[in-house]
């Protein structure tokens, strides 16, 4: 379990707050979506859950950060790193571009962590059948498509066998096709018992992932709740965020003096 | 290594030309000597000067061809992580290898950098003067993309605990064979050798 | 008007990305290419400024060859704006970069700034023009990349997946942009994955799979379902209204508006 209780952050070199008392909880097997205004602060919560923020990029961060009801406060990175990892949207700069296949470039971080060569290659073995990209492993990782690539970034954070997983916009660059198959794969990790923190524009995707919600506005948390309420909120367009076509199309039909469930039944 | 003869000559030729053609045209006009060959200007060139630059000149040549062999014939990765088998830290192993790589990357963003600017009017194909101007907007996005680059790879790197102290147990090997083993110990005798007969004078002085 | 004929473009490296298309682009459409990663979509548009050049086959721009046109003289007829903003922007004030595209085409003096002036007002950053770029966040550097295009008033503008990474209320914004260079009469080209966004923004959808062009038409016809199957087969899935209304008996309607009209016209 992930606790953030009342973060507020400001990067390195800033005079304001990008985060405001920021609070939320993250629970074993459960997927939360995060969403929002760009630059509302989406990518600031990632980095902040995942203790990133402070510990690689420095800043100021008040507040408290608890992994499985240890503090965070002052860890070094690899430490956070067995805990809580987070991936980001770019599947090209989360590969190491040292691995000649992704079998190498997923057992990277166990490698990195000192383990012994038979757990490396037991771990590396499992993230790799947990995504189902078993026959990607010969593959050269630069050579992958995008959907591909981030399947493996996915992967390589897997093989650390982390509790928590938070990721940022993981399906931006990617085509509907790695769409999907980035948000099966998460749905086989939540199964596995991780907790995993989504942030997505493509509200469609967390409107079927996610069981719980958070909108971010300002810095701040402005709605949080179950998917589905979250995503019917009214509000969701003021807040910079589109709702899933699901929403929309109910609510235009509901204008028109449609009772939408049997429309749409 | 045989495939790669082509290749090293043409690199060897590319690094040396630069610096050959001013050291050459330095040596043979400015060297001090008493048989002069030919006048341009003020300058003499003389026999000793052809004679020195020669020498220059040999021993860029092998300067060159044993850099370039190295980096054609050496697969980057194995040679770095050998080298943290043997001792070196995993961190400045990973640097070495990722820097090796780097270069190809860059190439790739550039060319696309290189496009968008071309779509927007740079002329890239006219006079030499065009396109040294139509360096400037491509030079930006090139350094700043690949400094995001950099950051956002550093932040994935330390998620999967790349600064964490302590040696680690690598799944990699170079395969060595003792023929290979052999040849290297002779290749450092030679060397040894060669320095010494230097050192005492028992070879006639050789360019 | 763009014609393409017979175009065939294999890379250095031997990929076939494209296998033989033939496509005519009248003057003032509002086109949207869709398909799966691969299919061709970006190597095509890159045809038609230039960009890339046929391995066989021709493109004809306003009756002429192009094959002779150096990029740079096209990119006066054909705008390019590239789906990663950071891959082009250079300059260390937002003016600045925008003035880059309309000052290569020539444009000076009191006819420069208005240009300039004017693609800043359409994508919103008219307050922005003396900031650094890199102080705007990304869904607004996407949009003055757009704007630096803008500027160079382009009879055909073609946008490289311009709503990917965009929240909301960029999204929206590039849809009013679409709108305003239709009613102004320029062709309007774009690469997109997003289904709601070329349903509702483009009258003529080309969809393309493995270098060819596998279908051509409407919204309404390119999604009816009778398609479904070639559409699934370059993973692309039809908007959901058009699902819905399939499932109703109503016929496979593209855009929620046309969708809710059906249904209340059939009560």
């Amino acid at each position: 379990m992930l606790e953030l209780r009342g973060a507020s952050y400001r990067y390195a070199g800033y005079a304001k707050d990008v985060l405001h008392d920021v609070t939320f909880t993250l629970a074993d097997g459960e997927i939360v979506g995060l969403v929002g205004a760009n630059e509302s602060g989406k990518s600031t919560i990632c980095l902040v859950a995942s203790g990133l923020a402070p510990a690689s990029i420095g800043g100021a961060l008040t507040g408290t950060l608890t992994v499985d009801g240890e503090p965070m406060a002052g860890r070094a990175t690899h430490e956070l790193a067995s805990r809580v990892v987070v991936g980001f949207q770019n599947p090209t700069t989360q590969l190491s571009g040292v691995a000649a296949t992704v079998f190498e470039e997923v057992a990277l971080g166990p490698m990195n962590l000192g383990l012994p060569v038979a757990e490396t290659l037991a771990r590396t073995r499992e993230a790799l059948a947990t995504l189902r990209i078993e026959h990607l492993a010969e593959r050269a990782p630069m050579k992958l498509s995008g959907g591909q690539g981030q399947l493996v970034a996915i992967a390589s954070l897997l093989a650390m066998r982390p509790r928590h997983i938070v990721l940022d916009e993981p399906t931006a660059q990617l085509d509907p096709e790695g769409t999907r198959l980035v948000g099966e794969a998460l749905r086989v990790l939540a199964a596995t018992g991780t907790a995993l923190l989504v942030a997505e524009h493509k509200t469609d995707l967390l409107d079927g992932l996610c069981d719980r919600v958070l909108v971010v506005d300002g810095g701040r948390i402005v709605a949080e709740g179950p998917a589905a309420t979250v995503l019917a909120d009214e509000r969701l367009l003021d807040w910079g965020v589109e709702p899933p076509a699901r929403v929309r199309l109910d609510r235009a039909l509901r204008a028109r003096g449609f009772e939408p469930s049997a429309a749409l039944s | 290594m045989a495939g790669v003869l082509r290749r090293l000559a043409r690199i060897s030729f590319l690094l040396t030309l630069p610096v050959g053609i001013s050291v050459v045209l330095v040596s043979v006009f400015t060297r001090a000597g008493t048989t002069v060959l030919l006048t341009v200007g003020p300058f003499d060139a003389t026999a000793e000067g052809v004679n020195f630059a020669g020498q220059i000149l040999v021993r860029l040549i092998a300067i060159s061809l044993a850099i370039g062999l190295f980096g054609l014939t050496t697969d980057p990765r194995s040679f770095v992580f050998d080298l943290e088998r043997r001792g070196l830290s995993p961190r400045f192993a990973f640097v070495a290898a990722a820097t090796l790589e780097a270069v190809p990357a860059m190439v790739v963003r550039a060319g696309v950098i290189q496009s968008a600017q071309r779509a927007r009017g740079l002329d890239t194909e006219g006079s030499i003067a065009a396109r040294l101007r139509g360096v400037m907007p491509l030079v930006g996005p090139v350094i700043l993309s690949s400094l995001t680059e950099v950051e956002e790879r550093t932040l994935a790197l330390e998620v999967r605990a790349f600064g964490r102290p302590g040696e680690r147990h690598l799944l990699w090997f170079s395969p060595d064979s003792s023929g290979q083993r052999a040849i290297r110990w002779a290749m450092v005798l030679a060397f040894l050798a060669l320095v010494a007969t230097r050192a005492t004078g028992t070879f006639p002085a050789l360019p | 008007m763009i014609e393409i004929r017979g175009l065939v473009h294999v890379f250095p490296e031997g990929t076939r990305a494209l296998d033989g298309v033939d496509l005519t682009i009248g003057d003032g459409e509002r086109i949207a290419i869709i398909g799966q990663n691969g299919s061709g979509k970006s190597t095509l548009v890159r045809h038609f400024n230039g960009l890339l050049r046929p391995t066989e086959g021709r493109v004809l721009l306003d009756g002429g060859d192009t094959a002779n046109t150096k990029v740079a003289r096209l990119a006066a007829r054909i705008g390019l704006a590239f789906q990663d903003p950071d891959r082009q922007i250079f300059a260390g004030r937002v003016r600045r970069e925008v003035e880059f595209g309309p000052r290569n085409l020539g444009l000076r003096g009191q006819a420069l700034e208005r240009a300039v002036d004017e693609a800043l007002a359409a994508v919103g950053l008219a307050d922005q023009a003396n900031a650094n770029p890199y102080d705007l966040g990304y869904s607004r550097r996407k949009l003055l990349a757009l704007a630096s295009i803008l500027a160079m008033r382009t009879p055909v503008v073609v946008l490289d997946e311009p709503t990917t990474g965009q929240d909301a209320r960029g999204v929206r914004r590039v849809q009013a942009i679409v709108e305003s260079l239709h009613e102004a009469g320029r062709t309007v080209i774009a690469v997109s994955h997003d289904m709601r966004f070329v349903a509702e923004t483009f009258a003529r959808v080309i969809v393309m799979r493995t270098g060819t062009v596998v279908l051509d038409g409407s919204p309404a016809e390119v999604f009816a379902e009778s398609n479904w199957e070639a559409l699934a087969s370059t993973y692309v899935e039809p908007p959901l209204p058009a699902r819905v209304g399939a499932r109703l008996g109503l016929g496979a309607i593209p855009t929620e508006s046309g969708l809710v009209e059906a249904i209340a016209a059939r009560r």
